[in-house]
């Protein structure tokens, strides 16, 4: 059967629709690499920071999933420890076999920076939960067991730290070395094991507790009771109890069965449930990053969107011709759309491609931030995640289609006779300028409206962010008008006629510019809002530290991220330095973690007198705080737990302690920025009444007045060398070590708002270059006329200096709201931490300089280009 | 001696040293206990442990506690216990020392030993209870006769933390939630007696059983003092109370059955028993109908021949003991059982005739199948005897184990 004649007509005009298109393209290269990179570079910001975001995650789930093992329940103490006498009478009186103790705990390799994941087992238990460290393992027991520091590591990490069985790692934990002997290393089969166990080290109860200050106590019991199913936490059952006819019998009543035969204050509580906290704490960060990187893709939208403009506008006779010869609009519209594909493909796979690499960039700084603030995590390779890629691609694609969607319509809709003519678009485009304002105006609203929803999300305050950003962009075009006639005769007086054809030339190809412009707009906007907004961050802080640090000296044990409950200091040591001369007072502080009705929380303990009441900076409390904090179950709560809880003063929380469940009620809510997910404070008087734990994790100590802090500072060294490792620092010290590790959570940031300004640059650039050379037989016309090649250098670069100045004035506006709704908004949603709004003007100055930089530079290659053609040929171009 | 079952202790602890240490791999395909042998455990290092090299005197009850810094030790207990109805269970609890490294060696050594530390500073106190040379093993078993069934199973544990040990005074012997504890309730008319009460339970089984010495400690050999071969320090100690009287409760399947009857009990320690070429050994514990009770163990050399240091203890009715040396005793093998499970072949019947006592046995398992697959393989089972004794007939009960071929 022969094919349909419209079948092979329109096969073979599309067939050439595409290769007139691909040749296109190939005659500028420039152009469509530009493109290519454009979007290139917005899919790798995206890529990477879902790839090293997820990196981290899975790092953390893997690590944690293979130290639960196949463990239903735990049982958990108050704080992170339990008395190993609950062990015991698990085991001899109850007679629970698939139980398994375990202490985890952290320990460093200081010369290669690493941490590791210190689990200690007793490998005659682990049978049922964790064939890696089982005695049927292999684990030779004689010295595993002896109390010598011996332990297991995975062949992969002796490997990768060139270490192997006999040989002695040097470890730091809780402040104190520990040669420990690798006993032996632990083959792993598959992949998923030895990235799971790439950070463990297996240590026998007896070694953890010596190496972790444990003795007599364990992290927690791993359980593997009958009928897994799922339960919730005892506290919250026995704080809202479930009526009794929606319980469904099976594990959850063995766990509370079995609660109810332990001590107070220990309570079993389903595996999953605490790496699900975990886990979830991260959530807002890695929101915030993906917000972030989607920036740079928008501005790669923009620079997709200007490409195929361009390239429609000055095929617009061709197009004219197509479409006189009977192309139909259908077929224009897939053209144009087949053509985006194609920068939007290879842009995209090279986008995978370098979002991999960049990852392998990014993902130390992510990790190192995860570690500052939420939990230790160890990631040693990027995990492709095919999810991920595959959503890089969509996000690529689409964006390339969804960018070019307006220019191919707009190609398609035009009738015949008015494709012929040329610059039409740029008629079409100061014809639209007030129906493109006040969409942009609408857009602008609709944002700031979004940001007044009752329900205040994240996604909202971003998606808010994001009209503005559009809306604003639609306006540009108007305020380049309006700037252009402004500054026209200004740069008259300046510079004379060539100022003058500079500004003009820039409002004259408004159609191109004014996308361009936008592009940068957007990017330096973005730049300024992310600088505003951790400028005030770092001077909110800097300001917090000041009221919060009032002692002289600090001393702490070193631990391994602000999530993990502090080692604790050696109890003759804290006598020690207390009584040192010079030592007029001190206070202690205990960091430690609680079981509470809100789930597992952090809880700072501290003993107070009249001076370290005063650093806190209560946002909200009790008339009688201070006269009831030392003798009443009371509490502080920082400003992010109580948003994170939605609790305020007066509210109870039911705390599990050693003398079981207790109502504790918040008197205050204090300004606190060390955590994003909240922190309970206690006096240490009210906690020994509720709580047998007597370790003091940090010192404040108070200088006389003739003492030299240096001097002191010393002095206590000497005395806890030998003792203790700990971390001795002056009031300064802290406040810079504090700060430092506020700029390191922010470097990603920074290395974000870099990536957007590049995409912008890259758009600025391949906008200028299109333009010139459409305008290259003007140009040859002026170059005919009498300008001389510097002439039009210098015109050319002006216009593009003017772009860059006007979308750096553009930017600021922008760039102060977007900063206003990040500190406002999105970090109050994120975080709830209140921000004090800060405008420096360098930043402002910082991003006028790198818009007109920026544009200059994109300006430099077209203008070479320019003045080294030969006018003639470009004017018989036609 | 007895219970050779002290190698397959000592094998274990060697099957970890030796399969152990690079082959960490998941447990399906890496048993300690495959295919380890208890003969091949003896090659152990007894480098730097005491060793049992002649008699001594006993002190009591410090001597039915543990003996640390000897390498095995065992407390055994097995018997043939009827319900009122006649229906027969023998039943075997056992809980084994093995001792990892040697004595001399400190098994904690000093955590942290920093080169600057200043000499005055204190060091760091180490109280962690779990650092331990000791590794525990139990046995329980339970042969439900009526049934042929043979339930059993094997528990590891640390000699630590107050999970599992062994103690004097009050004697207790206990393994998590198994224990066998000082019966304070019970009549203890000498130092050396020692009623227990047993208790033991898994998710098949269980026992709680009240055990009464009925005779004097026995020492079997030379004083206790045991020797297994011409190497001295081949030796063990060892003692018994080979007629206890017993009731309590047997369970089995969530069914109690009220039970009494006769227990035995062993308890050996020792560093190294079996010589270069020694291959395995039968061990019988009989208790006759005649209120004598029999211990015959022979063990059998590689090239199949018996050793010379095969002996026996015959204990009469008031508990005064007749030692058997080399050539009282005559074993004939009459039937052999090859186990399904691991394709060992054990003799089942026997017939054993101790010329100087004019006392001719046939003996004979209740079934054949009461082996004990675990860590390492080896056969506990109950047994039932008939013979002449004097040219009177007796008949009794008893427990046969063996190493298997």
């Amino acid at each position: 059967m022969m094919p349909s004649r419209t079948t092979f007509t329109s096969g073979y005009i599309s067939g050439l629709l595409w290769r007139s298109g691909i040749r296109y393209h190939f005659r500028r290269p420039w152009l469509y690499a530009l493109s290519v990179i454009g979007i290139a570079l917005g899919v790798a910001v995206v890529v990477s920071i879902d790839l090293a975001n997820n990196s981290a995650k899975k790092a953390f789930l893997m690590s944690t999933e293979s130290v639960t093992g196949a463990a239903t329940h735990q049982i958990n103490g108050t704080g992170r420890r339990l008395d190993e006498e609950v062990y015991r009478t698990l085991r001899t009186e109850l007679g629970i076999r698939k139980s398994a103790p375990v202490i985890e705990g952290y320990a460093s390799k200081p010369d290669l920076s690493r941490t590791f994941q210190v689990l200690g087992v007793d490998p005659l238990a682990e049978e049922h939960f964790r064939s890696f460290s089982s005695q049927q393992a292999g684990i030779e027991l004689s010295t595993f067991m002896s109390g010598e520091i011996t332990g297991f590591l995975s062949e992969t990490t002796a490997e990768a730290l060139q270490t192997a069985p006999g040989d002695t790692l040097e470890l730091i934990a809780g402040g104190r070395p520990y040669p420990l002997l690798v006993a032996g290393l632990i083959q792993t089969k598959d992949k998923y094991s030895r990235q799971a166990l790439e950070n463990l080290i297996i240590v026998d109860i007896s070694t953890a507790q010596i190496m972790f200050g444990m003795e007599g106590h364990l992290s927690r019991i791993d359980l593997i009771l009958p009928d897994d199913e799922a339960g919730r936490p005892g506290l919250l059952r026995r704080a809202y109890p479930e009526p009794s006819s929606t319980r469904t019998g099976s594990s959850t009543d063995t766990a509370e069965r079995l609660e109810a035969m332990l001590p107070d204050g220990i309570s079993v509580v389903r595996s999953g449930s605490r790496t699900e906290t975990v886990a979830q704490m991260t959530r807002a960060f890695e929101l915030n990053l993906q917000s972030l990187s989607m920036l740079a893709l928008l501005v790669g939208m923009f620079l997709i969107y200007n490409t195929i403009t361009f390239t429609v506008v000055q095929r617009r006779p061709l197009i004219g011709r197509l479409r006189a010869l009977g192309v139909t609009r259908g077929e224009i519209l897939r053209m144009i759309l087949g053509e985006a594909f194609i920068i939007g493909l290879p842009g995209t796979i090279l986008g995978l491609t370098g979002g991999i690499l960049l990852a392998q960039f990014l993902l130390q700084f992510v990790t190192q931030t995860i570690n500052d603030l939420y939990f230790v995590v160890s990631v040693q390779q990027v995990a492709i995640a095919p999810l991920t890629l595959l959503k890089g691609m969509l996000l690529g694609v689409g964006a390339t289609l969804l960018a070019s969607l307006w220019p191919a319509r707009e190609a398609a809709r035009a009738p015949v006779r008015i494709v012929l003519q040329r610059s039409e678009k740029d008629a079409l485009l100061k014809k639209n300028i007030p129906i493109l304002s006040l969409t942009g105006l609408l857009a602008i609203l609709a944002g700031i409206g979004s940001l007044f929803l009752p329900e205040e999300t994240i996604i909202s305050g971003y998606l808010s962010l994001l009209l503005i950003i559009i809306g604003f962009s639609l306006v540009v075009p108007l305020l380049i008008s309006i700037l252009a006639s402004l500054l026209h005769p200004l740069a008259g007086l300046a510079f004379g006629l060539p100022g003058r054809m500079a500004v003009r030339g820039v409002v004259a190809d408004l159609g191109r510019t004014s996308v361009a412009t936008s592009a940068l707009v957007i990017a330096v906007a973005a730049a300024i809002g992310v600088g505003l907004m951790v400028d005030s961050f770092r001077v909110t802080v800097d300001s917090w530290l000041k009221s919060q640090l009032q002692a002289d000296i600090y001393i702490q044990a070193p631990g391994f991220s602000t999530r993990e409950p502090d080692a604790g200091l050696n109890p003759e040591l804290i006598t020690l330095l207390r009584e040192a001369p010079g030592v007029s007072g001190s206070h202690s502080v205990q960091r430690t973690e609680v079981q509470t009705s809100q789930g597992v929380d952090r809880l700072t303990v501290v003993e107070t007198d009249r001076e370290s009441t005063r650093s806190y900076q209560l946002r909200k409390s009790d008339p009688g705080l201070w006269n009831r904090f030392d003798n009443e179950p009371v509490l502080l709560a920082t400003e992010s737990y109580a948003f994170r809880n939605g609790v305020t003063v007066g509210d109870t929380i039911v705390i599990i302690t050693d003398r079981g469940d207790q109502d504790f009620v918040i008197l205050g809510i204090y300004y606190d920025y060390s955590s994003d997910t909240g922190l309970l404070t206690m006096s240490r008087m009210v906690y020994d009444r509720f709580f047998q734990n007597k370790i003091i994790s940090g010192l404040a100590l108070y200088t006389d007045d003739g003492t030299i802090v240096e001097t002191l500072m010393s002095e206590l060294r000497e005395r806890s060398a030998g003792i203790q490792n700990v971390i001795i620092q002056s009031n300064q010290g802290l406040r810079e070590a504090s700060l430092e590790i506020f700029d390191r959570t922010f470097t990603v940031t920074i290395v974000m708002r870099f990536l957007a300004v590049l995409v912008a640059f890259i758009g600025v650039l391949s906008a200028l270059m299109a333009l010139q050379f459409e305008r290259s037989r003007d140009m040859a016309v002026l170059r005919a006329s009498g300008l001389t090649p510097a002439q039009l250098w210098g015109l050319v670069t002006g216009q593009t200096g003017v772009m860059g100045f006007m979308a750096g004035l553009l930017s600021i506006p922008l760039g102060v709201v977007m900063a206003a709704i990040l500190v406002y908004v999105i970090n109050l949603r994120s975080f709830g931490w209140t921000l004090q709004f800060q405008i420096t003007p360098e930043m402002l100055i910082q991003a006028m300089l790198v818009a007109v930089t920026a544009a200059i530079l994109a300006g430099l290659y077209p203008s070479w280009k320019i003045t080294k053609t030969n006018p003639a040929d470009a004017l018989r171009d036609e | 001696m007895r219970h050779l079952t002290l190698l397959m202790l000592a094998s274990i602890t060697l099957g970890i040293i030796v399969i152990g240490f690079w082959l960490l791999s998941p447990p399906d395909s890496e048993k300690i206990t495959a295919g380890a042998s208890p003969v091949e455990a003896l090659r152990g290092d007894i480098e730097g442990y005491y060793r049992a090299e002649g008699p001594k005197e006993f002190e009591f009850p410090a001597d039915h506690g543990p003996h640390p810094g000897y390498r095995t030790e065992w407390w055994y207990y097995t018997g043939n216990l009827f319900t009122e109805n006649g229906r027969h269970f023998g039943y075997q609890f056992t809980i084994f020392r093995n001792q990892l490294s040697p004595p001399d060696a400190d098994p904690i050594a000093d955590p942290n030993p920093d080169p600057i530390a200043d000499p005055n500073a204190s060091p760091p106190k180490n109280q962690t209870s779990w650092a331990t040379n000791q590794l525990y093993l139990a046995h329980f078993a339970i042969s439900d006769i009526d049934n042929k069934e043979h339930k059993y199973e094997e528990r590891f544990s640390r000699g630590a933390a107050g999970l599992t040990g062994a103690e004097a005074d009050p004697f207790r012997i206990w393994m998590e939630d198994w224990s066998a504890e000082l019966d304070a309730d019970a009549s203890s008319p000498s130092e050396e007696s020692l009623p227990v009460t047993i208790q033991a339970r898994n998710n098949q089984i269980a026992v709680n059983l009240s055990l009464n010495p009925a005779k004097p400690l026995v020492l079997h050999a030379d004083h206790g003092y045991d020797p297994k071969g011409p190497d001295p320090g081949n030796a063990s100690y060892y003692l018994s109370f080979t007629r206890m009287l017993t009731s309590g409760t047997i369970t089995i399947e969530h069914t109690d059955y009220e039970v009494s009857g006769y227990s035995w009990m062993d308890h050996e320690w020792s560093t190294s028993v079996l010589g270069k070429d020694q291959a395995g050994w039968d061990w019988f514990s009989l208790q006759l109908s005649d209120g004598y009770d029999l211990m015959y163990y022979q063990i059998r050399n590689e090239d199949g021949s018996l050793s010379p240091y095969s002996t026996g203890t015959l204990i009469d009715p008031d508990g005064n003991t007749i030692a058997l040396g080399d050539g009282d005793a005559k074993l004939e093998e009459r039937e052999n059982w090859t186990s399904p499970h691991t394709g060992r072949v054990y003799p089942v019947r026997w017939h054993l005739s101790i010329p100087s006592q004019s006392l001719n046995l046939e003996i004979a398992t209740f079934f054949p199948d009461q082996e004990m697959n675990v860590s390492v393989t080896y056969y506990e089972g109950a047994v039932h005897v008939e013979g002449i004794r004097d040219n009177e007939p007796v008949a009794g009960y008893g427990f046969v184990e063996m190493t298997g071929r």
